[in-house]
């Protein structure tokens, strides 16, 4: 059986500027991956080109064993959805009605939600927690109400592959594990491939199946123990780390020059 | 959940109940004008010889043809104003921001100056060349949108719809100065959008023409939708957005093309209608369209009416009673409804 998502040999450029190159791996059916890797790695242009809205200059990317680009547009919206990190909205719409926008690739024309839509659309919201504010305006919600908001459009999208950029960023802790969570609860029911960009380290430890971290243009696919090593993010992030264990699971604390918790710290204070 | 969003069935109740009201006004607005008629007496037919029966005359010759020609056009506008706001993301866009009006007015005030020249032909030309005007000069904005700056997105319309229309505009500004009174008035009159009598087989085409234009507009109202969340978003929901903007701009042109070909600039219509219409039955395109193009049509009828009637026998360009009018309305909208938000809160 073919895997859900496939990247061979990928390049992609923005003009002059690489940013992968010869990229390779694959995702297994029901996995949650996590990417990391510093700013600018190329972690966003690879969720767009696994979403289709870049197209790589060379390689191919294969969804479900077919060529992401043999699929029509509304045809790859029911194998992908995609959360995003930022959400500017033009207009007032609400909750609900943002929501059951996940149903419009199984419209036709003059299209309106079935009874099984909306069905579907009401599990979503219950699911994640965001049926009690289903009438408000997507405007008026905080950060994490929002970012629930949009897991829930993903899920009623009913795609067997979910794509999140950042899906954490700017949430406090509460609402950081509540996503992750949420994923975590989503991705054993519905067995959904998951592939989270993320800059959270410790939470893709503790959530995640595998990770891919990209570095010179590439990433490297492996356990979590494997990728997650105290000389690799020295190496790939430049910072020094404090690498500790809670139960079974390893923690990074990056420590700077003038961190309380530095071992050179005294030294550089004292040059301050 | 069920009341939450709009359904097939919601919409249609919504829009029954408005056309039964619009046809309510027009006919309101057929029967009210300075000269009082009777509709039992017009129905009885035109009688033997021309002007045998003055109030039908005056109801099947003169006042519905232009009730309904204010219709057609107010709806047109109406539903331009929505798409453009839509695909521009931009609640302050309306029908004639990507350069219709001075292609249009640059177009019309030619035809006005050139009249003499053009002899028989000067009764339409003015509609043929602002129609032509219109028409070409929103696609020479769309091409110096994309292909100037090498992206598609909504800035660059914007923008070169802006460029486009000071430089027009100084063109329009240049004819004023080299034309004859007689014409400078015609130009004016023009500009500020007029609706005058027209026959009833131009009306027929053209509301032909203009509600295909809006049918196609009714088609693509779910994926107007997801394209107000923005380009990426709307892909990842499965519209194809490239070729529904495109869609979407070419039908909007070609509805404010024909509406300003038969009525000159009429302004607001196609920035308060679905502004209105948003803030109180919500932003579902698929609910927001067919009833703004209704309210659109009683809007301009009802302005139209007022245009005829309060200086009689004398009439005013219905842009300026859609101007003084439209204003205030919209103010007092904004006012109320920002209340409502606040007690919601």
């Amino acid at each position: 059986m073919s895997l859900p998502v496939e990247i061979e040999n990928v390049s992609f450029a923005y003009g002059p500027q690489i940013v992968l190159q010869d990229m390779s791996f694959g995702v297994q059916r029901g996995q949650f991956l996590a990417v990391v890797g510093p700013n600018g790695a190329g972690k966003s242009t690879l969720l767009n080109l696994i979403c289709g809205l870049l197209r790589p200059q060379k390689g191919q990317i294969r969804i479900d064993g077919a060529d992401i680009h043999s699929y029509s547009v509304k045809a790859l919206a029911r194998k992908v959805a995609v959360v995003r990190q930022e959400f500017v909205p033009a207009f007032d719409f609400t909750v609900a009605e943002v929501v059951a926008m996940a149903r419009t690739p199984y419209m036709s024309t003059f299209g309106f939600e079935s009874e099984s839509d909306r069905e579907i659309i009401a599990q979503a919201l219950e699911m994640t927690e965001t049926s009690r504010f289903e009438s408000r305006p997507i405007r008026q919600l905080s950060g994490g109400e929002r970012q629930r908001v949009f897991i829930a459009r993903a899920l009623a999208q009913q795609s067997p592959i979910l794509l999140l950029d950042e899906p954490t960023s700017f949430l406090d802790f509460k609402h950081q594990v509540g996503i992750y969570d949420l994923l975590k609860e989503v991705q054993s029911k519905t067995n959904k491939t998951i592939i989270a960009v993320t800059h959270d380290i410790n939470l893709a430890i503790q959530y995640c199946d595998k990770a891919l971290l990209i570095s010179d243009k590439t990433g490297h696919l492996g356990d979590i123990n494997e990728v997650f090593t105290r000389e690799k993010i020295e190496d790939v992030f430049g910072v020094t780390t404090f690498e500790g264990m809670v139960e079974s699971e390893k923690f990074f604390l990056p420590l700077g020059k003038f961190a309380k918790s530095n071992p050179q710290n005294g030294q550089a204070r004292k040059n301050l | 959940m069920n009341s939450k969003t709009v359904t097939a069935r919601s919409v249609a109740t919504r829009a029954a109940a408005a056309l039964v009201l619009l046809i309510l006004i027009l006919l309101f607005c057929t029967m009210t004008g300075s000269h009082p008629v009777s509709l039992k007496n017009a129905l009885t037919g035109a009688g033997d010889t021309q002007g045998h029966n003055i109030d039908y005359e005056i109801i099947f010759g003169s006042r519905l043809p232009r009730v309904l020609l204010a219709a057609i056009v107010g709806a047109a506008l109406a539903c331009a104003g929505v798409t453009l706001q839509a695909i521009l993301r931009n609640p302050l866009a309306d029908p004639y921001i990507l350069g219709i009006s001075s292609g249009a007015g640059l177009g019309g005030a030619l035809a006005i100056m050139l009249a003499s020249f053009l002899g028989s032909w000067a009764g339409v030309s003015v509609s043929v060349f602002a129609f032509v005007g219109a028409f070409g000069t929103v696609w020479l904005v769309w091409f110096i949108g994309h292909f100037a700056t090498g992206r598609s997105s909504a800035t660059s319309l914007l923008l070169a719809g802006v460029v486009i229309n000071a430089f027009f505009s100084a063109l329009i500004m240049f004819l004023t100065q080299i034309a004859k009174s007689y014409q400078l008035r015609e130009i004016w009159l023009w500009l500020m959008g007029s609706i005058t009598e027209k026959s009833l087989v131009v009306i027929g085409a053209s509301a032909a023409a203009i509600l295909l234009g809006l049918v196609g507009l009714f088609s693509i109202a779910q994926r107007l939708n997801v394209l107000t969340l923005g380009r990426a978003e709307a892909q990842g929901l499965g519209v194809a957005t490239a070729r529904t903007n495109l869609i979407a701009f070419a039908l909007s042109a070609f509805v404010t093309s024909i509406a300003v070909s038969l009525s000159g600039l009429i302004g607001f219509v196609g920035l308060i209608v679905p502004h209105g219409v948003r803030l109180i039955f919500g932003p579902d395109h698929r609910q927001l369209l067919p009833l703004s193009a209704i309210s659109g049509a009683a809007l301009l009828a009802v302005a139209d009416t007022l245009a005829r009637t309060v200086i009689a026998p004398a009439q005013l360009p219905v842009g300026i009673i859609t101007a003084i009018t439209g204003g205030p309305f919209f103010l007092i909208l904004l006012a109320r409804y920002n209340r409502k938000v606040s007690w919601v809160k």
